[in-house]
C-alpha cells in the first residue's frame, strides 16, 4: 500500500468522495463538491476561450496589428449583449441572421450528404452484398429492419392487414435497438464508476498497480 | 411471495454497496477472464498500422474529464500504436474542456518511445467553432491554428512541414464524447474532403454509431471501455507496447458488474410478475 503524497491527489480524492455521496442522501459535502464543479468548468472554458480564440484570433489582428476587417465580427459579437439593454436588444438579430445563415449553408449540403444519401446508400441491396452469405444476411436485416420501422411511423393510415404486420416487426427491430442503447448505457456508468475506483484504489491509496 | 415482496423492497443503498464491492473485488484480485477483439475494432487497428511511416495520423480529442475512464485509454492505446509504426501524430480538440487531457497524453506517451514534440507529436489545441476549424483545416491548417496549444510557431515545428492540410493525413480518429465529435468529422472532413476518419465513442453513443460503419463512413469503431480494452490488446499482442492496459484491467469489473444488473433485472421482473395479482386484488 503506497498511499499518495500528492496533496492534489488527496484533494481529487476528496471530492471523488464528496459526490459519490450524494448516493447515501443529498448533503452540503455533495452541494460543495457540485458547485465547485461547475464553477471551475465555467472558468476554465472561459479562460481558454479568451487564450485560444479570442485574444489571437481577434484582439491581436484587430487591436495589435490594425486589420480593420476584424472590426465586423467585433461589432457583430458586441451585438450579443444588447440582449441586456432593452433600447436596443433588436440589435442581436443580426449577429444572429449572419450565424444562423452561414451555418446553415454550410451544414445543410454536409449533412444532407452524410446523414441522407449515404445511408440510403448503405441500406439499399446492392450487387455488392452478394460478396459474402453472412453479409448478405445482415445487409437483408438492415433493409427489412429499416422498412418496417419506417412504417411503424406511418400514421396516415390505420395499421391492419400488411401494413399492421410490417409496423409490428418494425417495433422489434426499433425494441432491440432500444435494448441495445439501454445495455451500452449501463456499461458507459459502470466504465465512470470503475474508472473513479481505480483512481481511489491506485492513484491515491496505491493498493493495486 | 414474501420472498418476492422482499426483494421488491429492497433499500437502494444496499445495491449501491454491493455494486461497489463487485467492482472493486476484480481491481484487487483481477479474475481474468480476457478480452477479445471484435471486427470493428480490429478495422481501426488495421487502418492504423496501414499508416505508413512518417505519415501522420489525426487524432482529434472530443471529450472531456467526465468520460476519462472509458476514452483517455483509447487515445493513449492509439498513440502508442503509432508510435511503434513511426507514425508521427498531430492532436486537436473540438471540447474546450478536453484540452487539458490531450496535453497529458502528449506529456506522457512519447517519451516511452523517446519521440519527440515538434518532430514526431504536435498538439494544436482547442478553437472555437467547429464547422469553422474542420473547414479551414482542409484549406490550411495554419490558418485555423498559426500557433500550438503550447504558444510556438507552427513554422517552428518540423514535422507540420509537410501537413498543410487535411488532404495530408491518410485518417483522422475521433474520440468523442458527444456533440461535437466524430459527427462533425464525417459532415465536414469526410464528405466535403474525402478524409478517412475512425471513431473512438463512449458506450452510452455506441449504438448511434453503427450505421456510419455499416455505410462505410467509419472506418472504424471503439464502442466504450470495451473498445479500448480491445486496441490495447491488439497494441500488446502486436508487441508494440507493454505498458499497463487501464481499460484490460477494468474489464474483469465490468463483466462481474453485468452479470450482477442482468441477474438484479431478471430477478426484479420476477418479483414483479408473481406479486401482481396480489397487487391488483
Amino acid at each position: 500500500m503506497h498511499v499518495s503524497h500528492s496533496v492534489l491527489t488527496w484533494v481529487a480524492a476528496a471530492l471523488t468522495l464528496g459526490i459519490f455521496s450524494f448516493l447515501w442522501k443529498d448533503n452540503p459535502f455533495y452541494k460543495f463538491c457540485e458547485h465547485l464543479f461547475v464553477g471551475v468548468s465555467v472558468g476554465y472554458t472561459i479562460s481558454l476561450t479568451w487564450y485560444n480564440s479570442v485574444y489571437p484570433d481577434l484582439v491581436t489582428p484587430l487591436f495589435r496589428q490594425g486589420q480593420l476587417l476584424y472590426a465586423i465580427p467585433f461589432v457583430l459579437g458586441l451585438c450579443y449583449f444588447c440582449r441586456f439593454i432593452p433600447k436596443v436588444s433588436w440589435l442581436v438579430r443580426f449577429p444572429m441572421a449572419f450565424v444562423l445563415g452561414w451555418a446553415s449553408g454550410v451544414a445543410i449540403p454536409a449533412f444532407f450528404q452524410t446523414n441522407i444519401i449515404k445511408q440510403i446508400q448503405g441500406t439499399l441491396l446492392t450487387p455488392g452484398i452478394f460478396s459474402r452469405w453472412d453479409v448478405f444476411l445482415w445487409a437483408l436485416i438492415s433493409f427489412i429492419g429499416v422498412i418496417c420501422s419506417v412504417f411503424y411511423f406511418f400514421f396516415s393510415r390505420e395499421h391492419k392487414g400488411a401494413l399492421k404486420l410490417a409496423s409490428e416487426t418494425g417495433i422489434i427491430f426499433l425494441m432491440v435497438g432500444f435494448g441495445a442503447s439501454f445495455g451500452y448505457t449501463v456499461m458507459a456508468r459502470m466504465s465512470l464508476l470503475i474508472g473513479r475506483m481505480q483512481f481511489l484504489l491506485r492513484d491515491w491509496l496505491g493498493v493495486i498497480r | 411471495m414474501k420472498l418476492f415482496q422482499y426483494l421488491l423492497r429492497i433499500d437502494r443503498k444496499i445495491i449501491f454497496v454491493a455494486m461497489a464491492v463487485l467492482v472493486m473485488f476484480p481491481l484487487l484480485r483481477p479474475l481474468g477472464l480476457g478480452v477479445s477483439s471484435g471486427p470493428r475494432a480490429r478495422a481501426l487497428f488495421e487502418a492504423v498500422d496501414a499508416i505508413p511511416a512518417g505519415k501522420t495520423l489525426l487524432i482529434s480529442v472530443d471529450f472531456d474529464p467526465s468520460s476519462m475512464p472509458e476514452l483517455y485509454p483509447m487515445l493513449v492505446a492509439l498513440m502508442r500504436h503509432a508510435f511503434a509504426k513511426n507514425v508521427k501524430v498531430l492532436l486537436c480538440g473540438l471540447w474546450v474542456t478536453g484540452a487539458g487531457l490531450a496535453d497529458e497524453a502528449v506529456t506522457t506517451v512519447p517519451p516511452e518511445f523517446g519521440k519527440k514534440y515538434g518532430e514526431d507529436v504536435v498538439y494544436l489545441g482547442w478553437k472555437a467553432g467547429v464547422d469553422a476549424v474542420i473547414l479551414g483545416m482542409g484549406e490550411s491548417i495554419r490558418n485555423v491554428f498559426p500557433t500550438d496549444y503550447y504558444g510556438h510557431s507552427l513554422d517552428s515545428l518540423p514535422m507540420m512541414a509537410e501537413v498543410q492540410k487535411l488532404r495530408d493525413i491518410p485518417l483522422v480518429v475521433a474520440i468523442s464524447a458527444g456533440d461535437p465529435g466524430y459527427r462533425d468529422w464525417l459532415l465536414y472532413a469526410q464528405s466535403r474532403y474525402g478524409m478517412r476518419v475512425g471513431a473512438g465513442v463512449t458506450a452510452v453513443s455506441a449504438a448511434d454509431v453503427y450505421p456510419y460503419l455499416q455505410s462505410g463512413q467509419l472506418t472504424g469503431l471503439l464502442a466504450g471501455m470495451k473498445g479500448g480494452a480491445e486496441y490495447e490488446v491488439m497494441v500488446q499482442k502486436a508487441g508494440y507496447s507493454k505498458a499497463y492496459m487501464p481499460a484490460v484491467a477494468a474489464m474483469d469489473s465490468q463483466s462481474l458488474a453485468h452479470v450482477v444488473i442482468m441477474v438484479l433485472v431478471v430477478i426484479g421482473n420476477v418479483a414483479f410478475f408473481a406479486t401482481r395479482k396480489r397487487r391488483e386484488a
